[in-house]
């Protein structure tokens, strides 16, 4: 008995030695949880804004997905954004009107491995200045009418600092597919050279011919639009008339042309897009808001039948057949000897001519026509020459800027629909 | 050879388990040896009876045995062993030590008339008039005594009138010198009763006690192995204990779990370690170990009518040994996996009226598992130490003078320097809290008059462990002070049958200053309390509590009142069998967190843009309805008691995270952050009545010597009025089953046996998530969590009697599971423990 205890005491006494000896150094092991984001590696962009201006403000940088840039080269949204507030860049000289530079860090966390451009802009602030009539701080991300520049403020992009062409930055893996932070990244604002000029296009649209329906097989629907002065709450914009040019994409001095119509491309642009079925200011396939078209099965998103019978198994970016018409615009934009002017002239209105015929626009280099006109609600979009754009109706819609704390303006309602 | 080794170890093993003098629930098994040994006594059986007594009192000593042996020698006329066991008995100083020494001085007078005699008959009895002339005669007083000791046995088993006070309950070993053997007014005059002081603020009966009652007893923590509290807690039935890291656990009773679990309240000898600035206790905070506690009492109910706010699902209340009643010296030593480490010293004392206990620690361990490697080029660890779940130095000191009978004075105090973790709610993950805590009370006791006050302070940085590199910060720091005042009356009296009052007021001011909730924040609360406990008619009791509090902000923001009542009715047709209904209502206030907070949390990538969550100072308090019907029964005989209740619990204004709106553009930046919130979620009472039905059962046996048995089962339902299952958070993150199963078989030679198993069915978490397409758009995201079985085991080994002690422990043997979706992968760790009591 004794000698059977004693072994058995031994034997414990062997497995807490052991267990003593085995107690553990290593580090936990890691194992992300059912969070997201622990769930996909990323990395960063960082570097320094690098601002020549006098103007005062906070710095708005955004990240856009370089295959799908902002306005005025594509439609993309911001990927991400981040804020350098005036203080952190301006420092001690906030209150004057030294021009700089002036330099501040900046980051964009959680940048997955791909392909971007930066661009920013200071959200000028020139009633502290003292300017008459002055623009507030009053970028807002989350509206579409407070979401973009204007008068006054300062443009910024990382740009190629021995051309001034945007760059493409590209975050990549490593060997074991893990994304790179890039570091260094300036990104560069200049008062001197891109200063924008106006306000953004605000427009009122007026039906020219009946009212604000379009059917199937009815003559082409004509919108003339006009500025609109918005000044209430956290809105400004005073639109006196609309910026209009010839496209010189590629700056030959010559318009563009690049469908061959035999009509020269202008400057603004329009584009008239399905919404959502349903109130509010949804658009059609981008029910999540993100500027992407959804997903067919996993977001919801509707493949249209096209013109030739079948579908091509992913979501339709839905568009009508739309465009200025030219003549007032062309006209205005050659001189007295009948030659394009190379800069942009002012106009006082905007003849809009919308067919009825609807395009699958996902492709805008190549837009498919569609079967019939898809119904429902569409908006009308301008977009300018400088990248600024106003669409029609918007978030100052009676209806939806009482809800948001905006003051509602009626014009801004409107929307042509399809029956 | 390597078969007949093991062979022989199986062999050993068979033999351990047919071993002799075998203990498991001492409690039980003590009195299991007790109601037969009275039983074999009243037969007249005497040595065989007497030996029961000794075994028992062996088991675990109580004054009441000795009494019994003693009465025992008597009725079998021996004398001298009668004496000798009589003045151990006086010498615990009992209340009715004159009678007894009465009872002594006829006897050693008898003694010596017999020695003078020599012949005499024995007649020693009782001090009573001398012995009939006639056999008639005698056998008349024989029937009589019988009748009177079967009366007095049945006294003494039945629950005393409970007239003990509400100090913590302590047994006193044997080994401390200058200590009597005795236990404490918690005792009890029955032995090996299950006494309780939580359930009613005074000690009582379990079986008396108006709400289900659990008690994990120091022995039950010895066995278990546990290295924490809330691993100890899965064994009471209706326990929702959901561990999301090493030193971060939430515990809920009957359903309402989520991070920060907040509505139980947690005590350690009456003090609040419930935070409730936050809402949530933090377990590996609180400043004892597992080796000061004399036993854990768990109130699966609601408690709000005795203690106020935030006993609305449940009191925890951890009663710590009383000073001077353990070791005067006790190490002890743990290594193990994951970098765990542990060591601390306990001492008790006394000099003369004064009393003390003392004790050191150092703590340490691993989280199980990371969010995040290190090096990564997004995400930056803030935490001290990413590998650390859990890390702290602490010390304690409690000390009692006595004064005379009654009248006693108690101060302690506690130091904790901690790193532990805590995950918060919302769209907030995983926190540190690098923090010291502190603690002081003082409790004065005289006669029916108890003033009883402390202080609770926390301070330390707290923040993400982790955050993406070029995100603002959500590093904080806070300070976190409580004072807290109460004064208890409790008294007997006659009226319509016999009546226990217990009477209180309560007075509490919380300063907290964390640049969460903006500038210093302060508030004043006031309570008032009354309770009676009325017997009515035997068996028939009713116990009727009333508490009002005072809170600063509910009445819409101005001070309002929070009115909790409860009407309980218990009924003990017969011995050691408790039916109880009861009907109360408890609530839970809002926190600091809840009313205050204005707090910009990043939106993860979007480094321009916050969600903003507010506070809320117009909350409503939740609330709860309860009812609930139970029985409590145990049979000595087979040395089993169990518990079952049932109970619906109706919960209304659940305080919780509004969906984001929209804020109006002139609201939606912030200049100081330099961020656009995208929207604000603000707390808000939902409008839901969600309803919980479940039963529990709990179970402990010690069916034969050496072996202990504990199981329950608790099933539960909960519903509500307007959100469908799939959509209700509170229905689907409650586990509908909950299993428990624990055996331990111990010999009292040199080894212990110990294994148990929790099973968790499974769950939905109902959690907040940005969107992977637009991390803008803050989506609720449906989480299943699949079910878990958490299996502990443990083997000790008193390699040298009474001084030193080893055991080999292994913690989450099952296989690895997470028990929330956010939480650590839980994965087993093996530890070895050394106890040194020199």
């Amino acid at each position: 008995m004794s000698r059977t205890l004693s072994s058995w005491k031994q034997s414990l006494g062997g497995v807490l030695a052991a267990s003593l000896l085995v107690a553990g150094c290593e580090s936990p092991t890691v194992v992300p949880t059912a969070d997201g984001r622990q769930n996909i590696h990323t990395a960063r962009i960082e570097g320094n804004l690098v601002v020549q201006s006098r103007a005062r403000g906070n710095a708005v940088v955004f990240i856009y997905d370089a295959s799908r840039p902002p306005p005025p080269q594509g439609t993309g949204r911001p990927i991400a954004f981040t804020v350098v507030p005036a203080e952190q860049l301006f420092g001690p000289a906030l209150g004057t009107d030294a021009p700089g530079p002036f330099t501040a860090p900046f980051a964009l966390s959680l940048v997955a491995a791909g392909k971007y451009t930066l661009r920013g802009f200071i959200d000028v602030d020139s009633c502290s200045a003292g300017v008459v009539p002055c623009h507030g701080s009053d970028f807002n991300p989350w509206y579409g009418v407070t979401s973009e520049p204007n008068t006054g403020d300062v443009g910024g992009a990382a740009v190629d600092p021995t051309n001034g062409v945007p760059l493409t930055l590209e975050v990549t893996k490593d060997a074991e597919g893990n994304p790179l932070p890039l570091t260094n990244v300036t990104v560069s604002f200049s008062q001197a050279t891109a200063q924008v000029p106006l306000d953004r296009p605000a427009f009122q649209v007026t039906v020219v011919n009946g009212d604000h329906t379009l059917t199937a097989g009815a003559p082409p629907k004509v919108l003339r639009l006009t500025p609109q002065n918005i000044e209430g709450g956290a809105v400004v914009q005073r639109s006196k008339a609309f910026l209009v040019s010839f496209v010189d994409a590629n700056r030959d001095g010559a318009p563009d042309d690049a469908n061959g119509d035999g009509v020269p491309d202008l400057w603004p642009r329009v584009v008239v897009r399905k919404l959502a079925d349903g109130p509010g200011l949804l658009e059609d396939n981008d029910l999540d808001r993100n500027g992407i078209l959804d997903g067919i099965l996993e977001e919801g998103g509707i493949d249209y039948v096209h013109a030739d019978g079948t579908r091509d198994g992913q979501p339709d970016l839905v568009v009508l057949g739309a465009a200025l018409v030219p003549d007032a615009i062309v006209a205005a934009l050659k001189d007295e000897n009948g030659n394009p002017r190379t800069t942009p002239v002012f106009v006082q209105e905007l003849m809009v001519g919308v067919q009825a015929i609807a395009l699958d626009a996902r492709d805008p280099a190549a837009p498919a026509r569609l079967d019939g006109l898809p119904k429902g609600r569409y908006s009308v979009v301008l977009i300018q020459s400088t990248g600024q754009t106003w669409r029609v109706p918007n978030e100052l819609a009676p209806p939806i800027a009482a809800g948001i704390g905006l003051t509602g303006v009626e014009s801004q309602a409107f929307v042509l629909e399809v029956l | 050879m390597r078969h007949y080794k093991a062979l022989q170890r199986v062999g050993l093993l068979a033999l351990c388990l047919c071993a002799t003098q075998v203990l498991a629930d001492a409690r039980l098994e003590a009195r299991r040896h007790f109601r037969n040994g009275m039983s074999l006594i009243g037969k007249k059986e005497y040595d065989e009876g007497i030996a029961e007594l000794e075994q028992a009192y062996a088991i675990k000593p109580h004054p009441n045995v000795l009494y019994n042996i003693a009465r025992a020698y008597q009725d079998a006329g021996r004398t001298a062993e009668a004496l000798d066991t009589y003045k151990r008995y006086v010498a615990s100083s009992p209340a009715d030590a004159p009678s007894v020494e009465a009872t002594i001085a006829a006897l050693e007078e008898k003694q010596r008339a017999s020695q003078a005699t020599a012949e005499s008959p024995d007649n020693s009895a009782l001090p009573m008039p001398p012995p009939p002339a006639s056999i008639q005669s005698q056998q008349q007083l024989g029937a009589l005594l019988e009748r009177l000791e079967k009366a007095i046995e049945r006294a003494e088993s039945m629950p005393t009138t409970g007239t003990g006070t509400a100090t913590p309950s302590t047994y006193v070993p044997s080994v401390l010198p200058g200590v009597a053997e005795t236990a404490n007014g918690d005792d009890g005059a029955v032995p090996y009763e299950e006494r309780v002081v939580t359930a009613s603020r005074r000690a009582q009966s379990s079986l008396e006690a108006p709400n289900a009652t659990t008690v994990i007893t120091a022995e039950d923590i010895r066995l278990s192995g546990a290295t924490s509290l809330p691993e100890l807690l899965r064994r009471v039935p209706g326990a929702d204990v959901m561990s999301l890291g090493i030193g971060s656990a939430n515990v809920s009773l009957r359903g309402f779990n989520q991070r920060i679990a907040n509505k139980v309240l947690v005590l350690v000898d009456g003090r609040t370690e419930y935070q409730d600035f936050l809402g949530l206790t933090l377990w590996s905070t609180i400043p004892i170990g597992l080796d000061e506690i004399e036993r854990i009492e768990v109130i699966r109910g609601p408690g709000s009518a005795l203690y106020g706010a935030n006993a609305m699902l449940g009191v925890i209340n951890i009663i710590t040994q009383a000073p001077g009643s353990g070791p005067r010296a006790r190490f002890n030593v743990m290594a193990g996996t994951g970098s765990s480490v542990a060591g601390s010293f306990l001492s008790h004392g006394n000099t003369g009226a004064l009393r003390y206990r003392t004790s050191v620690a150092y703590s340490q361990a691993d989280k199980w598992s990371r969010d995040y490697a290190s090096n990564r080029p997004d995400i930056v660890l803030r935490d001290p130490d990413p590998d650390i779940g859990m890390r702290g130095a602490r010390g304690t000191l409690s000390a009692v003078y006595s004064f005379g009978e009654g009248k006693q004075v108690g101060l302690s105090g506690g130091v904790h320097r901690y790193t532990t973790e805590i995950y918060p709610l919302g769209l907030l993950r995983n926190y540190f809290i690098d923090g010291l805590g502190a603690y002081a009370k003082g409790d004065v006791e005289l006669g029916p008059l108890k003033l009883k006050t402390f202080w609770n302070h926390i301070s330390g940085n707290a923040g993400p462990q982790y955050e993406p590199i070029g995100q603002r910060s959500l590093g904080t720091e806070i300070s976190s002070n409580l004072f807290n005042a109460e004064l208890l009356f409790a008294r007997a009296f006659q009226l319509g049958g016999e009546h226990q009052l217990n009477v209180g007021v309560e007075g509490r001011l919380k300063r907290v200053g964390w640049d969460y909730l903006g500038p210093l924040r302060e508030e004043i609360h006031a309570a008032a309390f009354v309770q009676d406990e009325w017997r009515l008619a035997e068996p028939l009791r009713l116990v009727a509590s009333y508490r009002v509090d005072r809170h600063p902000l509910l009445d819409n923001g101005t001070p309002g009142l929070a009115h909790s009542p409860r009407i309980s009715a218990l009924f003990i047709p017969i011995e050691g069998h408790a039916f109880r209904i009861s009907a109360a209502s408890a609530f839970r206030e809002p926190t600091f967190l809840e009313s205050y907070t204005r707090l910009l949390v990043p939106v993860q990538g979007v480094n321009g843009a916050s969600a903003l969550t507010t506070g809320n100072t117009g909350l409503r308090p939740e609330r709860l309805t309860a009812f609930e019907l139970g029985w409590r029964g145990e049979s000595a005989e087979l040395g089993m008691d169990w518990d079952l209740a049932l109970y619906q619990n109706r919960v209304k204004d659940l305080i919780g995270l509004s969906a984001f709106e929209r804020l109006p553009p002139g609201e939606s930046y912030d200049g100081a952050t330099g961020n656009y919130l995208i929207g604000r979620s603000r707390f808000v009472n939902e409008d839901s009545i969600y309803t919980a039905r479940g039963v529990e059962a709990g179970l402990t046996l010690a069916p034969v010597d050496g072996l202990g048995v504990k199981a329950s089962a608790a099933f539960q339902n909960v519903t509500s009025d307007l959100e469908e299952k799939a959509e209700c958070g509170p229905c689907s993150q409650a586990p509908q089953l909950k299993l428990y199963g624990g055996v331990t078989y111990r010999t009292k030679a040199d080894l212990e046996f110990g294994v148990d198993v929790a099973f968790t069915s499974s769950t939905t978490w109902i959690e907040r998530e940005p969107a992977a397409s637009d991390p803008t758009r803050i989506e609720l995201l449906s989480n299943p969590l699949g079910a878990y079985a958490v299996i502990n085991a443990r083997v000790g080994y008193a390699a040298v009697k009474n001084t030193v002690d080893v055991a080999l422990v292994g913690s989450q043997l099952g296989s690895a599971h997470s028990q929330h979706p956010f939480g650590n992968r839980i994965e087993r760790r093996v530890y070895a423990t050394l106890t040194v009591t020199p």
